[in-house]
């Protein structure tokens, strides 16, 4: 369960509550949004209004684990992004703790929604909190309540923006306990019996859309696929969900039984809105659960899986093609954080920085690629962020971490490939971030935690943060 | 003994790491779902099978790696990865005939944390007790067992966040990313393995590829002494 970061100021009536009084609509707002808003006064610079940023400046979001005990998951702060130059930053505020799931940014990066379940005695209530992104005020939240739900029932809420439109779905893993029991496992580190209550889990799943112009929920709609494995992958176009299922492998009887293959995975589409879906078909390989995902100008959907093949299903008949790229299809012994995003032009930016390399693919021509830069080897290639590389707004740039033995930034011209400019002092990054206006953020393993650099690579300025950063928004 | 992890298929790594190393491996580690960037056991687990069982090494470890900012998430994330991995397992156990579990029955089952990954203790929890709760093909006997591959000399939160959980939701092992010696795979180092405060080191990967230079698509890993991987791994008993 969710836990929001109060600070002793807001408690006590003091300048932080102060600033609440900014929006009534903020206020009214509650939950998140009110840890996000009581962030903001120590985070803007001296004499502005609490809750309005420099002009120029915008707010990140702050994803991560706290770096002390007792080290919760999904918890969240603000922080400011500088204009100009200036050695040292406020440092970020603590927004909330315990979400439910990662936060998702839309499309356009103007929005990030966040994602919190509390319990209730008849069963849980799902919120959605839409927060903007440059000011890092509450636009919208709603909820929605999950009934019918046994103690002990784990939910994992998935929001997916839909572009061009108002709606955010939201694919909820809905996992039940059942037939407790108690059994006898041998303990690992002494080797005698100890007791163990077991439980049998299955998941089954539910949408629901979000409006976010009246912060009102349709659904849920549940989907009556139990067992199914809870993780998915989703994506929207602006008519349709696209969502990959698994259905859960179960022994029929103990034992091997007759060999038999591993389940595919099934694609099911479901117009926005609904929770019957108009077309489901099989999908190749592999099981959904992390892979990137985009939607593309035609508003076919993209999945990259295996770090090397793009899976692409049809925004009609969701029936699913697949392309292997061969300048990724580089295989090394450890898997690399590979990311993938459509582009204006109707392009996609590929990276996998584990073995060097990002791409300008385009779909119309079967991923045929028509830029390709290479780069030496992060240090960290696949740990947290994955976000290791970034393409300039205008294309022209791609900014990528330093290799493992130099750090610091680089900088090449994407259209030659050619190395134009680095940074380094001697950090080594594990994160790289780009604003819309350009500013990119490093992100690193102590403090000074976030680095912020012009697009030139000049420092603009440094912040600690408390938080062990898995991902910025 | 020594041994190899890869992201690849056994099939197509063997006969390159064999050239190389110029001796099969006593096990392989590789990647069960969800690992996103992995190629999958079980996606094609007889012939993955079908290679370990040419290139000498009959023993197989699971490792997932799951989308790294899912580690520092809730419980249900850590739950739902660790639903995957399971039924991952159990879909390549159901697939080849001669893939069994270890006659020990202690399966360990290795979460990748990479060395910039936090790993929260509501993941932990969530994926650590999915895992050691499990009815393995109905078998009743509980064989899981969640272990973490990690850098303990990393300053990110992983022997803390260890230390902070509780009965069989702590680690059985670690596997350590750290030191990193190289050498060969006939001569691994002996000791020297970094370790955390309260779950021993059983596992060492003393080589990586791109930090040792390795052709092959392979690291090298070794166990701790006094402990034989393989009674921890599925074992491959026949040519499938």
């Amino acid at each position: 369960m969710r836990s929001l970061q109060r600070t002793a100021a807001a408690a006590q009536g003091g300048p932080a509550s102060r600033a609440l009084a900014v929006s009534r609509r903020e206020m009214l707002a509650g939950g998140i949004g009110a840890g996000a808003l009581i962030a903001l006064p120590d985070l803007s610079t001296p004499g502005a209004s609490p809750a309005v940023a420099p002009a120029g400046s915008r707010y990140v979001l702050l994803y991560g684990t706290p770096e002390s005990r007792p080290f919760p998951g999904g918890s969240v702060a603000a922080a400011l992004s500088p204009v100009t130059k200036s050695r040292r930053l406020p440092a970020p505020k603590s927004v909330a703790a315990k979400l439910a799931a990662a936060p998702v940014s839309s499309p356009d990066q103007s929005s990030v929604a966040l994602m919190t379940v509390d319990r209730l005695p008849a069963g849980a209530k799902v919120t959605l909190t839409l927060v903007d992104a440059t000011s890092a005020v509450v636009e919208k939240q709603g909820s929605l309540t999950i009934t019918g739900i046994p103690d002990g029932t784990n939910i994992l809420p998935t929001p997916v923006f839909a572009p061009g439109t108002a709606t955010i779905a939201v694919v909820l893993a809905i996992t039940e306990p059942s037939d407790r029991r108690l059994v006898s496992k041998k303990d690992p580190h002494h080797g005698a019996p100890v007791p163990m209550h077991a439980v049998t889990w299955t998941s089954h799943h539910a949408l629901a859309y979000f409006d976010s112009r009246s912060g009102s929920f349709a659904g849920p709609f549940h989907l009556g696929n139990a067992p199914a494995l809870a993780l998915t992958t989703a994506a929207a176009n602006g008519s349709d969900l696209f969502l990959w299922t698994t259905a859960e492998p179960r022994p029929g009887h103990p034992g091997k039984g007759r060999p038999r293959p591993a389940p595919l995975p099934w694609l099911s589409v479901f117009p926005l809105g609904s929770g019957r879906a108009r077309v489901a078909v099989p999908s190749p390989a592999p099981w959904p659960g992390g892979e990137p995902v985009a939607t593309l100008a035609t508003s076919d959907v993209a999945r990259l899986v295996n770090g090397r093949t793009v899976q692409v299903s049809s925004a009609q008949t969701g029936e699913v093609t697949q392309v292997t790229i061969d300048a990724l299809n580089v295989i090394r012994a450890k898997p690399s954080a590979v990311t993938m995003q459509s582009r204006p032009d109707g392009t996609v930016f590929i990276t996998k920085p584990g073995i060097g390399r990002a791409v300008i693919a385009d779909p119309a021509e079967e991923f045929r690629v028509r830029a390709e830069v290479r780069f030496p080897v992060p240090a960290v290639p696949l740990g947290a962020p994955s976000s290791k590389a970034v393409l300039s707004p205008s294309g022209e740039t791609l900014y990528v971490l330093g290799g493992a033995k130099a750090g610091g930034l680089s900088a090449y011209d994407v259209a030659t490939g050619a190395l134009t400019a680095s940074y380094s002092h001697g950090t080594t990054y594990s994160g790289l971030y780009q604003l819309p206006a350009g500013t990119l953020l490093a992100v690193s393993a102590a403090n000074p935690r976030l680095a912020f650099f012009s697009p030139a690579l000049s420092l603009l300025g440094t912040a600690d943060t408390s938080l062990q950063i898995s991902a910025l928004f | 003994m020594a041994g190899y992890d890869t992201a690849g298929q056994i099939q197509d790594t063997y006969v390159s790491a064999r050239d190389e190393f110029g001796e099969g491996p006593g096990f392989w580690i590789r990647y069960f779902s969800p690992s996103p960037a992995a190629d999958i056991f079980s996606d094609n687990a007889v012939a993955e099978c079908q290679g370990a069982w040419a290139s000498g090494g009959h023993y197989v470890g699971p490792v997932s790696a799951p989308y790294q900012s899912n580690l520092s998430g809730s419980t249900a994330q850590g739950q739902a990865d660790a639903q995957t991995y399971a039924a991952s397992m159990l879909s390549a156990y159901h697939a080849v005939g001669p893939l069994l579990l270890p006659s020990n029955n202690q399966l360990y089952c290795w979460l990748d944390q990479e060395y910039s990954t936090s790993l929260s203790l509501d993941y932990l929890d969530g994926w650590a007790g999915y895992l050691a709760n499990y009815n393995f093909a109905g078998l009743g006997t509980y064989p899981l067992y969640p272990c973490l591959y990690c850098d303990p000399g990393s300053p990110y939160p992983n022997c803390s966040t260890m230390a902070a959980a509780r009965g069989l939701n702590v680690p059985a092992a670690v596997w350590s990313s750290e030191p990193e010696p190289c050498g060969s795979l006939k001569n691994p180092p002996s000791s020297g393995a970094e370790h955390c405060a309260t779950v021993p080191t059983r596992l060492w990967q003393y080589g990586e590829q791109g930090a040792c230079g390795y052709s092959a698509n392979v690291d090298l890993d070794v166990g701790a002494p006094g402990f034989y991987t393989p009674s921890f791994c599925f074992s491959v008993r026949s040519d499938p």
